[in-house]
Parts: structure tokens; sequence; C-alpha cells
């Protein structure tokens, strides 16, 4: 077990990150160096050497903020080590990702404010771009939304099953 | 020299588009060590039927003219009667399908292997409806029953996962697999027209049927995900298990918002997700075809991601996978 402990200033998040890290020499230090790099103040490094071909590590440490953390996890993947969790302040982070769909039907007239309140409950709405040709025809709505990684087909399923209640036809993404 | 028998059951665009290549290839096939022997050919009223060999080039010819039955070694037999009679090494089902039940391709594909020939096919109904069946009585005869034509027309998926990709295990198979929704969807995009204009359109060259239902409701793609999901990702899927949902509804102005956004939308058959349905993709991503070409992205866990682009109809580039199919069989025999 290692443990390092410093005294942080203005490093507001406290992040645990497991990772798995071939047990060859200088793979720890590899997988440190990203954390260090973008502003990271390491607190604990705690490994496990079991059985299996990849030795679990569990690293806790400080950051600024959200972007810090990103910039600490594209390292990470660059150097091809595998994040298995990711706690923040306690409670499991996903990463945000902003899935964009289009709704064709009469969108407007079948609640839109409630259509997005219930998106919003697995998200959150970023942009609506509606084109209306007349009040009597059908819109078409291109809504662009955020949502937790790992919820995106929580997120293609809410918006079924709403499409299916209002009579809308669903163009989802190809990536979700 | 091998010598190979074949049955052509129906005679037309697809079937007569392999006889054209097979008049014209002639020479090809010889220098391979391959004589293609065509000894009967089947229409719906008749077959044309010789031991010897049928008079191909009088066959074309009158079945261009809609006579067939003018054709000197015409008969009014009953293509389920010739294939009970004729012997041959190949039968070639080139008939169309239909949905319900996959007939009658089923009858002669049942028919043919029951008796003891390899089949080839581009008829869709007959395999995705009664894949399981057909695979194990072709199993049970240690005989070939290939399709290659029945999925992307010119494009190799199968036989390429077959030859090509065997240390792969497949992850997702997922794309662009009607041409005349491809068609409709670019010129949308391409030309500003409605989808009804850009379907006439369509339909005036020849692209899409006079009732292009099947197409644009995207049963057509459905057919080719059950194929696809059941031979290439081992799955045991029933068309009615595939959710489908055609392109009928997407709006100019839908089309237009997309492109606004940087997005095209394409009739995207997706085999993991068991579905067929309109999606938003990117207007650079490699899936983004224009007119009726077909794109599949197969992902696996050796090979990576693999995108396949080319015609998925036309009678000459549907023979270049029934041809891939019958000189694979015929290296077998």
């Amino acid at each position: 077990m290692l443990f390092f402990n410093s005294h942080s200033l203005f490093l507001d998040m406290k992040v645990e990150m497991e990772i798995g890290l071939k047990d060859v020499p200088g793979s720890l230090l590899r997988s440190l160096e990203p954390i260090s790099k973008h502003g990271g103040n390491i607190l604990s490094v705690l490994h496990h050497r079991g059985e299996a071909e990849l030795v679990k590590v569990k690293i806790v440490f400080e950051i600024k903020d959200q972007k810090s953390l990103e910039l600490i996890q594209k390292s990470l993947r660059e150097k091809r080590i595998n994040m298995s969790e990711i706690f923040v302040e306690g409670r499991r982070y996903y990463e945000k990702k902003t899935i964009s769909f289009i709704l064709i039907g009469h969108v407007i007239d079948s609640d839109i404010r409630d259509t997005i309140d219930r998106i919003n409950r697995i998200g959150c709405v970023s942009d609506v771009d509606v084109v209306m040709p007349d009040p009597r025809e059908k819109s078409s709505v291109l809504m662009k939304a955020d949502v937790d990684n790992g919820s995106l087909d929580k997120a293609v399923t809410v918006i079924e099953k709403l499409c299916k209640e209002k009579n809308l036809v669903f163009v989802h993404s190809l990536e979700q | 020299m091998k010598k190979i028998k074949l049955v052509v059951v129906g005679f037309g665009v697809i079937g007569r588009g392999v006889i054209e290549i097979l008049l014209g290839k002639k020479e090809f096939l010889r220098d391979m060590g391959l004589d293609l022997d065509v000894v009967a050919l089947c229409e719906i009223d008749g077959s044309v039927v010789s031991g010897d060999g049928v008079d191909l080039g009088n066959a074309l010819e009158l079945a261009g003219k809609g006579e067939l039955n003018k054709h000197k070694q015409w008969s009014n037999r009953k293509s389920m009667d010739v294939l009970e009679e004729v012997e041959a090494d190949i039968v070639l089902e080139l008939t169309p399908g239909d949905i319900k039940k996959g007939e009658p391709g089923y009858g002669h594909i049942k028919n043919s292997l029951k008796k003891g020939m390899h089949v080839v096919t581009s008829n869709k109904p007959p395999i995705a409806l009664h894949y399981r069946e057909l695979h194990e009585l072709a199993g049970k005869k240690n005989l070939e029953l290939r399709y290659e034509a029945a999925v992307g027309g010119a494009i190799p998926i199968l036989n390429l996962h077959r030859k090509c990709l065997q240390i792969n295990e497949i992850k997702s198979v997922y794309g662009v697999l009607n041409g005349t929704t491809n068609y409709v969807l670019s010129k949308m995009v391409e030309d500003g027209l409605s989808l009804e204009n850009a379907l006439n359109e369509a339909k005036e060259l020849g692209i899409a049927e006079q009732d292009p239902s099947y197409d644009i409701d995207g049963v057509d793609t459905a057919l080719k995900v059950v194929i696809l999901a059941n031979s290439m990702l081992d799955m045991n899927v029933d068309f009615r298990d595939i959710r489908i949902q055609g392109i009928r509804d997407i709006t100019l102005e839908a089309v237009e918002l997309a492109k606004k956004h940087g997005y095209v939308i394409k009739l995207i058959g997706d085999v993991s997700r068991m579905e067929v349905s309109p999606r938003l993709i990117p207007v650079d991503h490699p899936l983004n075809v224009s007119d009726s070409l077909n794109a599949v992205m197969i992902d696996s866990d050796v090979a990576g991601e693999l995108i396949l682009v080319g015609h998925g109809a036309g009678a000459r580039e549907t023979s270049s996978s029934i041809y891939s199919d019958i000189i694979d069989i015929a290296a077998g025999i």
C-alpha cells in the first residue's frame, strides 16, 4: 500500500477512481501522471494484487472541477488504462453524453412543455429547434439532451414511450 | 473440366441477369475449370427443360418479349414437377417471395434439398421465415444452402463473414440495407424533394416498385436483419421479433432540420437492436451513402469495424453474389 497525503487548497471535488493496471514496472507511475498533470492532489493509492491479470488500484484524489476530471479520463484512455469505477463526493460518476433526436408530429399541440419535462427527469434538454410549416400540419422538432452515459438506453426507452403515447415519430441518432 | 448442372427457378429480372452473365462469361468460367450447364428454366406457367442443356440465347430473347412459351423446349410442366424429375447439382431459386409464408420459394428450396440438390437463392422471405428448418434440412442431407444475394445485392457480407472473419466474434451489424429508401431519402436531402415526389422519381427510374410499400415501410430491411442476425450473430430470430418503423412519416422539414444540425436521416437495419427505423447519422459518417447504394457496418472483436459499400440491387450486381455462391459450391462438388 502506498499512501500520499498533502494539503489541498481550492480543490472542491474528492474523486475515488478504480483502475486496472498490468503488473509491470512503471505502470503505476504512468497512471498517476495524468492526475498530477491536470491539477489533481493525490490523497491515497491502494493496490490489490490478486490472481487476475490486471492489478486493481484505487486512487483517491482531489480536483478543482469536472473539466479536470474529464481531462484526466481522456489522458488515461489515451494510455489505454482501464477505469472501472469512478465516485465523485461518494456518488457514482457518469460521463454526460449529448443525444440528438427529431420528433415529428403535432409536437407543440401534444404539450411540448410536458415532453421536455419528462425528458428532463432522465437528463437535461439543452436545445430545441422547431419547424412548423403550418399550425394544422405536423411539425418537426430537433432536440438535444444531456444524459448520463450509463442511462442512454433508458433515455431512448422513455422518449419512445412518450412518442407512442403522443403519436409522434421518433428519429434517434445512430450513436444512441 | 467440372460439369455442373443448374436448374433456374424464376426467370424474371434477376434470372435473366444471371443467364446473361453466364453467356457473357462462358470462357471465363471455362478458364476456371467450370462448365455450367442449365438443364431447366422454370417460370410460373411452365418450363424450358433439356437434359442436354437449354438454348439460353433463345430463352433470353423470348423472355424479353414475354414469349418464353414459344421456346422449342417449352412445356407446361410446373416448377415443382420439374424439380421432382430433373437431376441437377445446384438449383438457383430466384423467384420473388411472399412475406407471409415465403412461397413459392420455400417449397422450391425444400424440395430441391430433399431431392439432394444444393440451393443458391436471392429470395429473402423463405430464408428469413424458415431459416432453422431449411438449414437443418440442408445439414441432414450434407448440402449447401446459400443466399449471399438476398442481403445487400452485390455486397459480399455473408461470404466475407464465412471466409475471412472466422476468428471474429461479431458484435453488431447495422446499415443501409434498402436501395429504394436510400434513394428517396438522398433525393429529399440533396434536391429538396418531398417524400412523395422522390418516390415518384424512383418509380420512373425503375428503382422503386409500383407498390413500394415493402421498401418504404421497412419490411424488406427487416427480412435482411433477420437473415443477418441468424447467420452472422447466430441468433434465433423470427421476423415477428423485429421492431419495424419505415420512412413514410419522414417530412421534408425533418430532413432539412437534420441537415441544419449536421445529420442526415437514413433507414437503418440494426441487427443487435433487432430494429428497423429511420435514424440520424452525422453527415461525415461512412454509412451516409447516396443514391440507391447500400452500406453495412460490421463490428467484430478482432478485426474491429469494417464498412462495406455497394449496389444493393440490380440484376447484374446481384448476379455477382449468386455466382460467388455457385462457384463456391461447385468447388466442393
